[in-house]
């Protein structure tokens, strides 16, 4: 029902298709999102939802299907296309350089240069690397330190910090608290609250039921590479939410 | 794009920044550097006392020519370690450029025509090894096993196994032989090559992200960056390197042969790696690097001067190869893992 495209969705996902190998991993996904809204993405280990995340973020290229952002068709291959739309992703793997310092690794790929675009502008990278982290209250006190000297929360900040930086209009977050103690766990659901009321789409894959009820306006429930229910977040309750992941009054 | 987002009034919880920390996290990272250069140190200062000719002008110069084409390949070689290959193939290169160059002279061609083009095709042998490996996945080992064998084979058909003199007369012999302010031509170039190198490694966006290949290839690919062009241009470094490493010895020797370079791969390897540079990519060093040449250099020159057979130079080489692969991993790596 709630899956009814409008003109105004930032983002249309329709049919959606993805094999590797004998691995059916997505038959034929749709996913509609809308301006300043955060859906919840949930279901079983290996449903699907980190493939239908990457493939939004250019990661994956899809086998079929298509993507619409802003009502228009968005063909992209590469993250770069992605991020140029503004779609940006925090992943489950969280995919950070270990052997490149903070700032490195929150402006890989977009560092500030110098010199004409000759170099790089170390300066003002850790500057900004500073200002980006106080804000969001990541208390890491050295942005020269390589990621690998960091605890596994850090690193975890690192990642959402380099997704929330360059002001994306989409945010995918993929287990992003997996790791956090429960006072970052609130500064990351407190963060999403207040990207979504600039506008900013987010999806949020956790499988920490609770925190989606906090921030999400929408549930959607992925099922062996299928969606197979999108519930109103305000209306559904937890019992029926688990209902709907593990199956239960679903003919298998 | 850059107003940082803010969640809530800050309270300013930001752990204070001690100088000893940042201290700790620097040294750590250099560990093997500084280790590299103490032995340099020693090994002078040994050879100084027991080999009497070691510390004259014209040994340190003579053994600055001879460690050049090791040093500039080695510094390439930098790179295509860092980013998480190797190039077996170097050696090879170093041959077939050297024979080309002579070949091509003796065959009436302009010098300087000569040398643009053996240049050019070092370069189009890194494409060769690149666009295996980068672009197709095959490892950088096997790919740059094979054209090693393929790029030998190239240089002993192309010379028939005869050695193809230059005359001495052709103005690239002073590539070689020739001295710029007293110092010899391709310490000069080695230094510049090893500067340009440490620039583009420490300072540039392509020495970040030849970096983060070989830390992480795929958290570098979704972050936008063209990962097999910088795959594919670490290799054109190392053959285009190799290419002028082979004129520069081919004009010192005034002779261009098919049998040049052999082994040199493992030189070029052993330096790097002494270096501190990890031979799983990720860490690199330049100015390790070339402190890691410099002691093959001093330890081939010195044993020289003290009448060592040259057959011994080779299993130190190797030795040195093992113990030093040996201690990244096992004390060095312990050092960059946690600060
Ligand atoms: N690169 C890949 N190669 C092969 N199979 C893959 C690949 N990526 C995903 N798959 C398969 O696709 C299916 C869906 O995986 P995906 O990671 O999307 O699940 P998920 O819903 O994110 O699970 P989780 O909750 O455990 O993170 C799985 O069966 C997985 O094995
Ligand atoms: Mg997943």
């Amino acid at each position: 029902m709630s899956q009814r495209e409008s003109t105004t969705d930032r983002i249309v996902m329709r049919d959606i298709r993805k094999r590797y190998g004998m691995v059916d991993a997505l038959r034929g996904v749709t996913l509609r999102l809308g301006p300043g809204e955060v859906v919840g993405l949930v279901g079983d280990n290996a449903a699907g939802k980190s493939t239908l995340m990457k493939i939004l973020a250019g990661a994956v290229v899809p086998d079929s299907g298509e993507i619409l952002v802003d009502g228009a068709p968005a063909t992209y291959t590469s993250p770069r296309e992605a991020h140029e739309l503004g779609i940006e992703m925090v992943y489950q793997d969280l995919a950070l350089c270990d052997d490149i310092d903070v700032a490195g690794n929150l402006f890989l790929g977009r560092e500030p240069r110098t010199a004409g675009g000759l170099m790089l502008d170390e300066r003002a990278m850790h500057a900004q690397a500073r200002e980006h982290l106080d804000a969001l209250r990541i208390r890491i006190p050295l942005t020269d330190l390589p990621v690998r000297a960091l605890s596994g929360g850090q690193r975890q900040a690192v990642a959402i910090a380099r997704a929330v930086t360059f002001g994306p209009r989409v945010l995918i977050m993929d287990e992003p608290t997996a790791a956090l103690a429960v006072s970052e766990v609130r500064t990351v659901l407190e963060l999403i609250r207040t990207v979504a009321r600039r506008g900013v789409s987010v999806i949020l894959i956790t499988h920490r039921l609770q925190d989606l009820f906090e921030v999400c306006d929408r549930l959607c429930v992925m099922y062996e590479g299928t969606l197979r229910a999108d519930l109103d977040a305000h209306t559904t309750s937890l019992e029926a939410l688990v209902e709907e992941i593990v199956g239960r009054g679903h003919a298998a | 794009m850059n107003t940082p987002v803010t969640t809530e009034p800050a309270g300013n919880e930001r752990l204070v920044v001690t100088r000893q920390a940042r201290l700790t996290a620097k040294l750590t990272t250099h560990v093997q550097t500084v280790a590299v250069g103490g032995v340099l140190l020693v090994l002078l200062l040994v050879f100084a006392f027991s080999a009497d000719q070691f510390l004259t002008v014209n040994n340190v110069l003579n053994l600055l020519r001879q460690i050049a084409p090791t040093m500039i390949v080695a510094v390439a070689m930098t790179f295509v370690i860092t980013s998480g290959g190797i190039d077996l193939s170097v050696g090879s290169t170093v041959a077939l450029s050297g024979s080309l160059l002579a070949i091509a002279i003796a065959a009436g061609w302009d010098p300087t025509l000569a040398l643009v083009a053996v240049v050019l095709l070092g370069a189009a042998i890194g494409f060769v090894n690149g666009w295996f490996s980068a672009y197709h996945g095959i490892p950088a080992f096997i790919v740059t096993l094979a054209m090693l064998s393929i790029i030998r084979g190239t240089a002993l058909r192309a010379t028939e196994g005869y050695s193809t003199p230059i005359p001495r007369d052709t103005w690239v012999v002073t590539l070689g032989q020739g001295r710029l302010f007293g110092i010899p031509v391709p310490a000069i170039l080695a230094l510049v090559i090893a500067v340009a190198g440490w620039f583009v490694f420490a300072k540039t966006p392509f020495g970040r992200y030849v970096v983060g290949m070989g830390s992480n290839a795929e958290s570098l690919r979704r972050s936008g960056v063209a990962v097999r062009k910088v795959g594919l241009s670490v290799f054109v470094l190392t053959s285009t390197a190799a290419a002028v490493a082979g004129v520069l010895v081919a004009t010192r020797l005034a002779s261009g042969s098919a049998n040049a370079g052999v082994m040199f791969e493992l030189e070029v390897i052993t330096a790097v790696v002494l270096g501190g540079t990890s031979l799983f990519g990720g860490r690199g060093s330049i100015v390790g690097t070339v402190l890691g040449a410099l002691v093959l250099g001093v330890i081939a020159n010195g044993l020289v001067l003290l009448h060592v057979s040259p057959f011994y130079i080779q299993i130190l080489q190797g030795a040195i190869l093992l113990l030093a692969i040996f201690l990244n991993q096992k004390i060095f790596s312990r050092f960059a893992t946690r600060t």
